[in-house]
């Protein structure tokens, strides 16, 4: 427990007179990350995990969570589902409880976290060890702390979600006072957090992520280059090393404070393929993607066709990149096959001896493309907004059934179908769900319907299972989950 | 009563427990449970300073336990904080109907009709009232609606069937009588009423010849 230079509460802390506790009582403010480090170098137990101040555990949080850990044996990092707390603040201080609602109850997408965070940091628990891997937390960062953390865990362990409700954090709905969410409206220092989170690599070796190189090719570095290779860094956000083969004399003129840059000194008078062949040389990435200077660089640029490299089962296989054409040409493929085409066909062109040597270059197909739950997601909250209750409510079914992420997905169905006038399906997805996870939700969803039925002793006991939750009674939470997965 | 004026899936944020709360008075109501129903009502109350919901339910109750003073309060509570709660019209209806003051519950059963044709109670309290008043102009103009919106309403249907029949329309009464016996033959009502209709039709073929 640590105490980041906040009001003195040691007597609360002696108060449980429990050997357990170690108090670190600082009174000077250093920090989240710094107090994370501070404790994570005095713990001892196999397992980490994680509770801010103002965020809650249910009983059950720890055995779930260590249970998942020990059973999982291919996972050493699992986390839960929580509930977010609306409230409003009183004037006296106390919270008024408004709601509680599972709003992301995302199965483990490991592409998915390396572009943002889908894991909270209080209902995450890793094996301790995974932190000699990782590396500390980064002391330089002031906001997306948690998710700096969650995005190096996922190059060496995949993580276990449990479909339980473990815990419960809140937000005002005047506007948090988070810190973390104050921070975040800095548009400026967002970025710089951003870029600093994505652009880490932790040390190799990486059991579950294989590395990208990123050769730019280019005769002369120009103004252009130099806003291709901004954009690159601004953009990419799978790990990668950003290859400049270039003169010494050019390098030098360059003043380059961008991370991940390595530079293959080369003859001023290199053609381009020799240039290409210098980095491959020396590039260490499992995938390699030749880029032009001239090709546009956005969201997404080179995550798509390599998401697709990734998934694909086929040999000598490879992507073109977004925007590639016969005058700038730009693909991503497996460097294996790129050093076997080059070193039978040194002669050709790249695209010329990538050919030669059998590997396919195509655009990726529309079912190879990440993100596409997120697309699906994102069109059926669109839906939804607009009220077109239906087709959100069908859209979220189809999610539940193509994309994992099955009660999360049947709770917005179920909230749509409602709403669409469409009861008795919206009483099928929520009894679904409250049968394996019940949900404040999907209690009040069943409970409504059922009353509409004159079904009121039904709907009454389940909208006091609802209340028991609201109203923070946490071992009935508990005691309701037991039940009703034991039932 | 359902919070209907936010939209988006993500809109309940700031109502659910209010809706938990006040579903639990709902139900309470609805099983005779008075005490627990307006302990619920109170407690949504707290949570929903803004909503009329908690006061329809507790003018509900208050017409229940024959309190109908309490019951007039709640309900004007309702319509002060949401001049459109067709349901509160409809309690300030019914309280004029416990006093007998049938042209204020006719006017207030109205009021709720009109701002939604779909409410039952007030459709069916404003046949009752036309009844005692003997005006009946206005409230079949309603009972077709709703019906157009709730064909197989057998309320509805049977109250529009003894309208047409005192109207003197009885080829319109028996129809209807007909469509309510095919959806259920053992209408004990419906079969009187038509064996009624059936006779004066009867009549009306005697004296005509």
């Amino acid at each position: 427990m640590v105490n980041d230079g906040g009001e003195d509460v040691s007597d609360v802390v002696d108060s449980f007179s429990d050997s357990r506790i170690v108090f670190i009582n600082r009174k000077e403010n250093k920090g989240k990350a710094f107090s994370l480090n501070e404790a994570l170098n005095r713990a001892e137990g196999k397992y980490i995990a994680y509770l801010d101040d103002d965020d809650l555990y249910y009983p059950h949080h720890v055995e779930t969570l260590v249970g998942a850990l020990e059973n999982q044996t291919d996972c050493q990092v699992a986390y839960s589902d929580l509930y977010k707390t609306y409230c409003k603040v009183l004037p006296d201080g106390s919270r008024q409880i408004l709601s509680k609602i599972v709003e992301i109850s995302r199965d483990f997408n490991r592409f998915f976290m390396l572009y943002f965070n889908h894991v909270l940091h209080v209902s995450l628990m890793h094996h301790r060890d995974l932190i000699d891997k990782t590396g500390l937390y980064n002391e330089q960062l002031n906001i997306l702390i948690d998710w700096d953390m969650t995005r190096r865990l996922v190059f060496f362990s995949d993580f276990y979600h449990a479909n339980e409700i473990t815990g419960e954090f809140y937000s005002p709905v005047e506007g948090s006072d988070r810190i973390s969410v104050l921070q975040r409206q800095n548009e400026g220092e967002f970025l710089r957090n951003l870029l600093a989170i994505r652009t880490k690599r932790p040390a190799k070796p990486w059991p579950k992520l294989e590395d990208l190189s990123i050769i730019f090719a280019t005769e002369h570095f120009n103004k252009q280059a130099g806003q291709s290779v901004s954009s690159i860094w601004r953009y990419t956000f799978y790990p990668y090393k950003l290859y400049l083969p270039i003169s010494r004399a050019e390098f030098d003129r360059l003043k380059i404070d961008m991370p991940n840059v390595v530079f293959v000194p080369v003859e001023p008078t290199s053609s381009i393929p020799q240039r290409i062949d210098a980095a491959l040389a020396v590039c260490e990435g499992e995938y390699v993607a030749v880029v032009p200077n001239g090709l546009p660089v956005g969201e997404m640029w080179v995550e798509k066709p390599l998401h697709a490299l990734i998934n694909s089962r086929t040999q000598r296989e490879g992507f073109k990149l977004i925007g590639s054409t016969d005058d700038c040409w730009a693909a991503v493929v497996r460097k294996g096959e790129m050093l076997s085409a080059r070193k039978r066909f040194p002669q050709l062109s790249v695209p010329e001896s990538l050919k030669a040597a059998g590997v396919v270059l195509r655009e990726p197909d529309f079912e190879e493309l990440p993100f596409q739950f997120d697309d699906l997601l994102g069109c059926g909250k669109s839906a939804a907004r607009d009220g077109r209750w239906t087709e959100a409510a069908e859209m979220f079914e189809y999610a539940a059934e193509h994309y994992r992420n099955e009660l999360w997905m049947k709770t917005l169905a179920a909230r749509c179908f409602y709403k669409a006038g469409e009861h008795i399906k919206a009483l099928k997805l929520s009894t679904q769900v409250n049968a394996r996870r019940p949900t404040v939700d999907t209690l009040l969803l069943e409970a409504k319907v059922k009353r509409e039925k004159n079904d009121f002793s039904a709907a009454i006991e389940l909208l006091r299972t609802a209340e028991q939750i609201l109203v923070g009674d946490s071992e009935s939470c508990f005691r309701v989950e037991v039940n009703r997965s034991s039932s | 009563m359902d919070v209907k004026k936010n939209s988006g899936i993500d809109s309940h944020h700031c109502t659910q427990h209010y809706e938990v709360l006040q579903e639990l008075g709902d139900c309470y109501t609805s099983v005779g449970n008075y005490e627990q129903a307006k302990h619920y009502y109170e407690r949504a109350a707290l949570l929903g300073p803004d909503e009329a919901g908690p006061y329809v339910g507790l003018g509900v109750v208050a017409l229940q336990e024959d309190k109908i003073d309490d019951a007039e309060i709640a309900f004007k509570v309702a319509c002060r904080l949401d001049n459109a709660c067709d349901k509160a019209y409809t309690g300030l209806a019914m309280v004029a109907q416990q006093r007998k003051d049938y042209q204020k519950a006719f006017e207030m059963h109205m009021k709720s009709l009109e701002l939604n044709c779909d409410n039952i109670t007030a459709l069916l309290g404003l046949f009752q009232t036309s009844c005692q008043m003997g005006s009946f102009a206005k409230v079949t103009h309603y009972l077709q609606v709703y019906l157009s919106m709730h064909p197989g309403d057998i309320s509805v249907m049977f109250s529009l069937a003894a309208l047409y029949m005192k109207d003197g329309r009885l080829e319109q009464s028996r129809r209807m009588l007909k469509d309510i016996l095919t959806l259920a033959p053992s209408n004990r009502d419906a079969i009187d009423l038509l064996e009624e209709v059936e006779r004066a039709l009867s009549q009306m073929s005697q004296t005509q010849r």
